[in-house]
């Protein structure tokens, strides 16, 4: 380990974790505050700040421009919910639309030249871990006890052991496919920008263009549709 | 004994390089797989244009699923370059060794 670090850093070419700003320790465990919790900390400031001034002094026939943008934010999470979930799941169009409004600016933190939260594992595990206990929530809900334990063995009994690592596999693709593409555009950004040197000029606004936009936007609409569908097709019948 | 470390490490430095190297070639599949969705996508809108937004949702999530093999070798990769796990049971089997 130690030798490849080294390795790496004489090429001039490293690519780090999250750097720990402080730790502490409580009830015995150490709990690190690192960078990632920083910009989400950022993120939500932004995100509050926008829906503040975007909701402010609303009217029933809106006039402002502002407000006019809120509802059709609003109304793109509603119909994406509808089309997706179906009218039965309009109650979890909030946590739809704070999760897509939260990963897409959190996606977009690159462009203000700060680390990517979701290049890190532990926040994209951390919401496919929500997303995992929303599905068997779900499931138990609509199915009860027997369906819940029954919904396991269908359509055979043998298929058991498949069920449960499909069940698995589930939040864990889901965590690495946004972390994955958050990290491989972070390292590809910075190799552009450490083979071209102080010519730096053109090529890495194309590819920042890819990878810190049109990547970072698409990956957040697919982690919501995935969470979306995943919760509604855990219902049993 | 020192001569067999730097050894042991230049090894299992190479043996990772090339190992990573070999594990992105699965990039191969979601590439050809996601091609193949995208052309017939084009052929669905080709034919029914009224239809394009549901097709396109659904390209783009299929699209996603069809990465997932790729983004796992590229994790695989990333491990072997940057967070290498085999140094460490290196260290543990020299240490085992006498070193």
């Amino acid at each position: 380990m130690p030798a490849a670090l080294l390795m790496a850093s004489e090429a001039g070419f490293t690519v780090n974790g999250p750097l720990v700003v402080a730790s502490f320790d409580l009830f015995g465990i150490t709990w690190n505050l690192t960078e990632s919790v920083i910009v989400q900390w950022i993120v939500m400031l932004i995100l509050l700040v926008v829906m503040i001034v975007l909701t402010h002094k609303m009217e029933v026939i809106p006039k402002t421009k502002r407000q006019v943008m809120a509802e059709w934010i609003v109304t793109l999470v509603q119909g994406m919910v509808d089309t997706t979930m179906g009218e039965k799941y309009k109650k979890y169009t909030t946590y739809i639309g704070a999760l897509l409004c939260f990963i897409l600016i959190n996606n977009l933190m690159s462009l203000l030249g700060l680390r990517n939260p979701t290049a890190d594992i532990s926040v994209t595990g951390a919401m496919a871990i929500i997303t995992f206990i929303l599905t068997q929530y779900n499931r138990a809900k609509t199915g009860r006890v027997k369906g819940y334990f029954h919904s396991f063995i269908e359509p055979m009994p043998f298929m058991l052991p498949f069920n449960i690592i499909g069940e698995i596999a589930n939040p864990v693709s889901q965590a690495l496919r946004l972390f994955g593409n958050m990290v491989a555009g972070m390292v590809i950004g910075g190799l552009i920008y450490f083979a071209l040197g102080n010519f730096a000029i053109l090529i890495p606004a194309v590819t920042s263009l890819y990878f810190d936009i049109f990547s970072a936007v698409i990956q957040a609409y697919i982690f919501t549709t995935l969470t979306m569908a995943y919760i509604s097709g855990a219902e049993c019948e | 004994m020192d001569e067999m470390k730097i050894l042991a490490n230049a090894i299992v430095l190479g043996a990772s390089a090339l190992g990573a190297g070999t594990a992105m070639i699965a990039g191969l599949g979601p590439g050809i797989g996601e091609g193949i969705c995208a052309s017939k996508a084009v052929e669905a809108i080709g034919r029914q244009p009224e239809a394009s937004g549901a097709v396109t949702r659904t390209m783009i999530i299929g699209d996603a699923l069809a990465e997932t093999t790729g983004l796992y070798s590229l994790v695989i990769a990333l491990l072997l370059l940057y967070a290498n796990p085999l140094f460490g049971s290196l260290t543990s089997a020299l240490e085992k060794f006498g070193g």
